[in-house]
């Protein structure tokens, strides 16, 4: 059996991180993942982008960790993890997405979020082209910005593993031998480990996870689908997010990435549920149609590929963050609701801030991502 | 533009011409043809400059399988081998990232398109189109879906005769005579609807497949069931200049060549001794272009003895055990250098020679095109795959193959059938490789035509043995199935068929005239510019020169445009001659100096994305890479072509690296595999007909 100070399970947006803040205060760091490098389940599904425009302290707080962190990632590590600040856009087309998003200005800018409302004068120059036909403005976030995932992943692996983090690829737990209070033994297919502190980062498998343990987590994966274009010389810098549902989905967005290329994903109405990644025939004729709508010069573009990837959805819509209480050295990281990727970093550097360094002004935050909260408000902007 | 060459075999159509732009200046093209060929006629070969290094690009494959042919067509990049050219296109050479054309109104009018089928063909080669007539014959209604604007995939490019048997696959027929006839049959059936310009874009979970017609159009097709018969890529091979606009695949040459009849280059040189390349070599010199050599790492060809025979007969030298070392020039090919390779495959430099050719042929092997039949097989749906998607062959045994492909499908689809065993094994017969060699039968010369065979090797082909009127030739029973080598009995009647039908031109005649002479009648697949009296040079088996011979009548074939020469030769040489030199041993020639500039890890992996063997390496060094996703970090796999060239030389890549490519994690395969424009997924101001 082999002994370690922290065993993270999962090497994907969140235990990356995790394991690099970790092992970078002296802890002896074991990371485990059932496939063959990192970053490769839903990290890579991420489309990449980082906000800091949520509606609630909790990931506010996480969401401007992770923008500060991956901002200077390549001026203080090295890594060029293509860091575009482009900001964030929501059009607003109706009266009631006007005064829902107008109510949540007050609360960003209580929580110092970078954020403001913009005329559709001003959404032209920003975004030239735009269909600005119904268009009431929307809120600009000039501060928030997209990366690249894989390559993020890949600088914290890299990091991690100069910090004396060890990874074991292609290995899946199996089962957790636990007492009472503790998890003794975790086995994976191919070997036995201990460790002081167990960190469930396993994403969209993070209730199989718990389950090992005796714990029943509301972690409950949704499909959702994504795609990319070729490349084109750059035409417009923020993330478009437009928020009305209509018949067959909900939210979609998109970005044009430091390649040159336009990422793209959308929110399936009524939800996919389950972890089925094949792709269906419907997505692209329905975000396609919608994309074209609002921004008629995405017309000329191809699309290269799609992919579907995860959403870890928890019944509120926000992360599940803290110690089980069950089991003692348990720490859920999990639920990430498809924002894993922007709350990773952050979130790793918090956990070890709180957890380890006894940190206690981010009690808040955790406070906010209790496990064992009773789930009554709704994220507004998932 | 570099007008269409006579052609010995082809007929040279009337074409309609129209004008078009290429960076503002005017042009003329014959109108439909590919776009990259009516560039390559007017001597265009830099289609872009790369956006990362601003290296120059032409085509490579002209299949529609890889990117480096994207040119902007009337401020769209596209791929100019599948774009078909009209009067007016303005054409751009793509200089770094495309700038996306400016079309600021609102959404039109839009919609969605289906169909439904019983079985969706992908591929309409010489597999899928027996395939649909199979499934047809028996009743269910076929959508057939091909990306050429023609039906017959690589049928449409083989001038040459089909080896295997006559009454299984056309044996003796030219491949583009098959394709003909295969098309009429298509055509005229009620149950196959066909859909050329047509590019299958995915498979999905819902039994659907999303089909991008015609540059424009996206349809949505329902299926029982899906054959797939996509054929096969070609092969990439790494190795400093791969890149060069000149360097491009020997299927991408037959395009230009032989469908459509565009004199791409004057000198060439071959790498790869298989039947693709020597094919290549064969057409390239009816095309009326030079073939300066032929190189390829294995002590022997790996293609039909006869091919080779032939090849040699005809002045093309081959090196074997030799190696490209490089590609030079500027924006374009200028000249390459092979080098002996030694016992470990390493190149030894001293043994270098530079060649001056404008073109080299890659010709080192074909890899399926198979992703969607494993989607498919993923999704559990009724898949059958054939032609050179299901396992690389000659086109004879696609045929066949697709025969028990259409009956496979009916069964798979509840149609209560029983597929004889007697038609596999046909079909592994058709596949064989060619087998052991035997000597040469020796026939004593008379005063009456006796064939002189030259045909020792075992392959799978008959059409001499069936052809006959006398049964004066058959096959000589050792394995007891037309692999056999045909052997002749006496009694030819002198009738000329089995000279005029047999694919490997490894039959001629001969009689004796007088005490000292013979006369001698051989095929010859070239322009005939000559008259009776003319002296030729006549070579045996091999290609050594043994005398020149005097024409004495010329006739000419006009159902299998065949021309067969009588000649006048000694008679102690009669029953070796077996060919005619076609190259002059000027030609041949090597640069006096050699030039080596040796660095092989300047060579481009993935050129999508212009990545060197060096990058790759360092990255896999340094990141311990044992997984083919982490590549993607530097791009490896992410360009145009979504992987589909690089994922078949990344093997090497690790090999050279002594990593055991078993412990290499490989990716799951692509759903998506052309790049479709927001606009067609939508058929935005597309009408349904």
């Amino acid at each position: 059996m082999k002994n370690y100070d922290i065993l993270v399970i999962g090497a994907g947006s969140i235990g990356l991180a995790t394991a690099y803040e970790f092992a970078k205060r002296g802890l002896k760091v074991a990371v485990i993942d059932k496939e063959a490098s990192p970053g490769q389940g839903e990290n890579k599904s991420a489309i990449g982008g980082i906000r800091a425009t949520h509606s609630d302290p909790s990931k506010i707080a996480i969401s401007l960790k992770s923008i500060e962190l991956v901002s200077s990632m390549q001026k203080k590590h090295g890594y060029n993890v293509q860091w575009k600040q482009g900001g964030y856009f929501y059009p607003v087309y109706t009266k009631a997405d006007e005064i829902t998003l107008k109510e949540l200005l007050k609360i960003q800018h209580q929580l110092e979020v970078n954020i403001s409302w913009i005329s559709p004068k001003e959404t032209e120059t920003l975004i030239p082209g735009i269909n600005t036909k119904n268009l009431r403005g929307g809120t600009y976030s000039p501060g928030d910005g997209s990366a690249s995932p894989m390559m993020l992943a890949d600088a914290y692996y890299q990091l991690s593993r100069k910090a004396g983090a060890e990874y074991f690829f292609r290995e899946s737990v199996v089962d957790m031998k636990c007492d009472r209070t503790k998890i003794n033994k975790v086995v994976t297919n191919k070997n036995e480990y201990s460790a002081g502190m167990i960190i469930n980062c396993a994403g969209a498998y993070a209730k199989d996870i718990a389950k090992m343990s005796g714990e029943d987590i509301p972690v409950f994966p949704e499909s959702h689908e994504a795609g990319i274009t070729q490349p084109v010389k750059s035409f417009f810098d923020p993330m478009i997010v437009d928020i009305r549902p209509v018949a067959e989905s909900q939210n979609y967005y998109f970005y044009q990435n430091r390649e040159g290329q336009i990422i793209f994903c959308i929110t399936p109405l009524p939800p996919i549920s389950g972890t089925d990644r094949d792709s269906t025939s419907a997505f692209l004729p329905q975000v396609v149609k919608r994309m074209i709508e609002i921004y008629p010069r995405l017309r000329n573009l191809y699309v290269r590929r799609t992919w579907r990837g995860l959403y870890p959805m928890t019944p509120d819509g926000f992360p599940l963050v803290g110690m089980s209480n069950k089991m003692e050295n348990n720490l859920l990281a999990v639920g990430m609701c498809g924002q894993g990727f922007m709350l990773g970093p952050g979130l790793g550097k918090l956990m070890a801030e709180y957890y380890i360094d006894n940190e206690i002004k981010h009690k808040y935050v955790f406070d906010g991502l209790n496990p064992y909260r009773k789930f009554v408000a709704e994220e507004k902007l998932k | 533009m570099r007008k269409l060459f006579d052609h010995p075999i082809l007929q040279v159509k009337e074409s309609e011409l129209v004008h078009f732009l290429f960076n503002g200046e005017k042009y003329q093209g014959i109108k439909d043809q590919a776009v990259s060929s009516a560039l390559i006629a007017n001597n265009i070969h830099v289609f872009s400059h790369h956006h990362k290094n601003n290296a120059a690009q032409g085509i490579f494959c002209a299949n529609g399988q890889c990117s480096h042919c994207t040119v902007l067509i009337n401020g769209m990049p596209m791929k100019s081998c599948v774009t078909p050219l009209n009067e007016g296109m303005d054409i751009r050479r793509l200089e770094g990232l495309s700038e996306l054309p400016i079309k600021d109104h609102e959404l039109r009018d839009h919609r969605n398109i289906h169909h439904s089928c019983d079985v969706l063909v992908v591929g309409g080669g010489p597999s899928g189109l027996i395939a649909a007539l199979e499934l047809a014959e028996m009743d269910f209604k076929i959508i057939l879906v091909d990306d050429k604007s023609n039906l017959g995939g690589k049928l449409l490019l083989q001038t040459h005769k089909f080896f295997g048997s006559k009454e299984d696959c056309y044996a003796g027929t030219r491949g583009h005579e098959i394709a003909k006839i295969l098309e009429n049959k298509i055509k005229a059936h009620k149950n196959i609807k066909i859909m050329c310009d047509t590019m299958v874009a995915g498979i999905f979970k819902d039994k659907k497949a999303g089909l991008f017609v015609e540059n424009k159009a996206y349809h949505l097709v329902d299926f029982k069931g899906i054959i797939i018969s996509t054929g096969a890529r070609e092969r990439s091979l790494i190795f400093p200049g791969n890149h060069l606009p000149g360097v491009y695949g020997a299927g991408a040459f037959q395009t230009l060549v032989n469908r459509d009849l565009v004199k791409s280059s004057d000198e060439i040189f071959i790498v790869g001794s298989g039947n693709v390349g020597l094919i290549a070599a064969y057409h390239a010199l009816q095309a009326g272009i030079k073939v300066k050599g032929i190189c390829d790492i294995l002590p022997e060809p790996s293609a039909y003895k006869v091919h080779a025979d032939k090849i040699k007969r005809m002045g093309v030298p081959l090196y074997m055990k030799h190696t490209i070392l490089h590609a030079e020039g500027d924006d374009k090919l200028q000249k390459i250098t092979i080098a002996k390779i030694n016992d470990n495959n390493r190149p030894i430099l001293e043994t270098a020679k530079t060649f001056k050719v404008d073109t080299l042929l890659i010709a080192v092997g074909l890899a399926p095109i198979d992703s969607f039949f494993n989607m498919a097989e993923q999704f559990a749906f009724p898949t059958v795959k054939t032609g050179d998607a299901d396992e690389i062959a000659e086109a004879s045994s696609a045929m066949f193959g697709g025969h028990i492909a259409g009956l496979q499908m009916a069964k798979k689809l509840g149609k209560n059938i029983k597929i004889d065993e007697d038609l596999y094994r046909k079909a592994e017969i058709l596949k064989s490789h060619p087998g052991n060699i035997y000597p040469k039968q020796n026939i004593p010369l008379t005063e009456k035509y006796q064939p002189m065979i030259h045909c020792l090797q075992e392959i799978p082909c008959n059409p001499c043995e069936t052809i006959c009127p006398v049964n004066a030739i058959s096959l000589h029973k050792r394995k007891g199935n037309i692999m056999d080598v045909p052997e002749y009995h006496g009694d030819c009647i002198g009738c000329m068929k089995c000279v005029t039908i047999c694919p490997g031109l490894a039959i001629s005649l001969a009689k004796k005239i007088s005490g000292t002479e013979a006369e001698i009648v051989l095929p010859y697949e070239f322009l005939v510019d000559f008259k009776a009296g003319k002296k030729l040079a006549l070579c045996n088996i091999n290609g050594d020169y043994l005398e020149d011979g005097e024409v004495l009548k010329i006739r000419f074939d006009k159902k299998t445009r065949t021309t067969l020469l009588s000649l006048r030769c000694s008679l102690k040489n009669a029953k070796i001659i077996a060919g005619i030199r076609i190259q002059d041993k000027q030609i041949i020639k090597a640069e006096k100096d050699a030039s080596i500039n040796y660095f092989p890890d300047n060579a481009i992996v993935c050129s999508c994305e212009m990545l060197t063997v060096k990058e790759v390496k360092d990255y896999i060094l340094e990141h311990k890479v044992r997984d083919i996703n982490q590549l993607k970090n530097i791009r490896v796999g992410m360009g145009a072509c979504g992987g589909n060239n690089c994922s078949l030389l990344l093997p090497r890549i690790f090999k050279s690296m002594d990593i055991d490519f078993k412990d290499v994690y490989l990716p799951r395969p692509r759903p998506s595999s052309v790049e479709i424009p927001l606009q067609a997924l939508i058929n935005e101001e597309i009408n349904e007909s």
